[in-house]
């Protein structure tokens, strides 16, 4: 069980890693921002497997939904593509 | 750009081995996590709910809730406070933004999103706003609290906000000055809770501390752990149900100002509306 929940975790965080590269490489910040949603939502996995419940439950809202809201509020308000 | 996209890569697989290698040599401690528990965590987890130890014990089974709200309470206190410090500066770079235009869409069919969307919010409100709820009440039974569930609940009033339009949410009640109210109400209730056992001690004429929630040796003022059989852990509900309030209306209320149109904030800035 616990291999198991090791494994996981260790995928999770490859995950995260390779949309944290995405989103630092991506030119369209639309998609960065998504990039970045996704990885989040790896460290979510993580969290609830490092038993932190509580914090799962402030994780998903807060960086699934509210940062990648603020930041597409922001995207809008500026450009969408990063100039290069 | 290709060189580019090789250097980024290369410095995060740099950065991800030298944080493991480091972490497995033992640079945040000797062990991590530590293999056994500490005096301190086996003092937290002994007291969180107890009922043989009447003066100690918090009296509610959810240890973080208890450590949050009741042994460190003041630390909470103290974040809640820089969190609605940032809101008020928020408030404060805004002012003069008067987002409450009623003459614009009254009905629900102009502005907004597609009616898919819509109809898709309508049936997610109340289910999200519910799962919200249940977070905030069960916030010292189960995993949960008022921040996280006051969280959840700014997720779909954003939602609501984008998808209906900001003025047909204005008209629906959702304006700036009702937000603005329901967190003053929230905070107020939080700060009112935190002293409720001090009143409550110096009206019956006793020894009392702020934060206090339930009786103590020397304090014997004191929250009820239980109302009619169920485990409500004195002041804890009263604290998570003010901060689901405040923090919903608090990240709502941050929406509105940052939603409202770039016309309107330049012209409040240049000072030529005044209402």
């Amino acid at each position: 069980m616990e291999v198991l929940a090791l494994t996981l975790m260790a995928i999770a965080a490859l995950l995260s890693t390779l949309a944290t590269y995405l989103a630092i490489t991506e030119r369209d910040l639309l998609t960065a921002v998504i990039y970045s949603a996704l990885q989040s939502t790896a460290y979510a996995i993580i969290f609830y497997l490092l038993m932190a419940p509580d914090i799962v439950l402030v994780y998903i809202p807060v960086a699934v939904g509210l940062y990648p809201a603020v930041f597409i509020v922001l995207i809008k308000k500026s450009e969408r593509y990063e100039g290069g | 750009m290709k060189y580019e996209r090789a250097l980024i890569a290369a410095a995060i697989i740099v950065f991800i081995l030298v944080l493991s290698y480091a972490v497995a040599l033992g640079a945040m401690g000797a062990a991590l996590p530590p293999p056994d528990l500490r005096e301190l965590a086996k003092n937290y987890l002994k007291l969180t709910i107890n009922p043989w130890m009447r003066n100690l014990t918090v009296m509610s089974p959810e240890a973080v809730t208890a450590i949050v709200w009741d042994f460190r309470g003041l630390d909470t206190f103290f974040e809640t406070a820089v969190l609605y410090l940032a809101i008020i500066g928020t408030v404060a770079i805004y002012r003069g933004v008067y987002t409450s235009r009623k003459t614009v869409a009254e009905d629900e069919e102009k502005g907004g999103m597609s009616p898919i969307a819509k109809s898709v919010t309508k049936i997610t409100l109340p289910m999200v706003l519910a799962v919200a709820i249940a977070i905030a009440l069960h916030g010292h039974l189960t995993p949960g609290g008022g921040f996280q569930g006051g969280s959840t609940a700014a997720v779909i009033l954003l939602l609501v906000l984008v998808v209906f339009s900001l003025h047909f949410s204005m008209h629906k009640g959702i304006t700036k000055g009702s937000m603005l109210a329901l967190r003053s109400t929230g905070l107020l209730g939080i700060a009112v809770t935190s002293v409720l056992v001090l009143i409550l001690g110096l009206l019956v004429g006793c020894q009392a501390f702020i934060f206090q929630n339930q009786p103590k040796a020397y304090a014997p003022a004191g929250l009820p752990a239980t109302l009619d059989g169920m485990l409500i852990s004195g002041t804890l509900i009263l604290f998570n149900i003010f901060e689901c309030l405040a923090v919903a209306a608090g990240l709502t209320l941050t929406f509105i100002l940052v939603l409202t149109h770039e016309e309107e904030i330049r012209s409040a800035m240049k000072g030529d509306k005044h209402e």
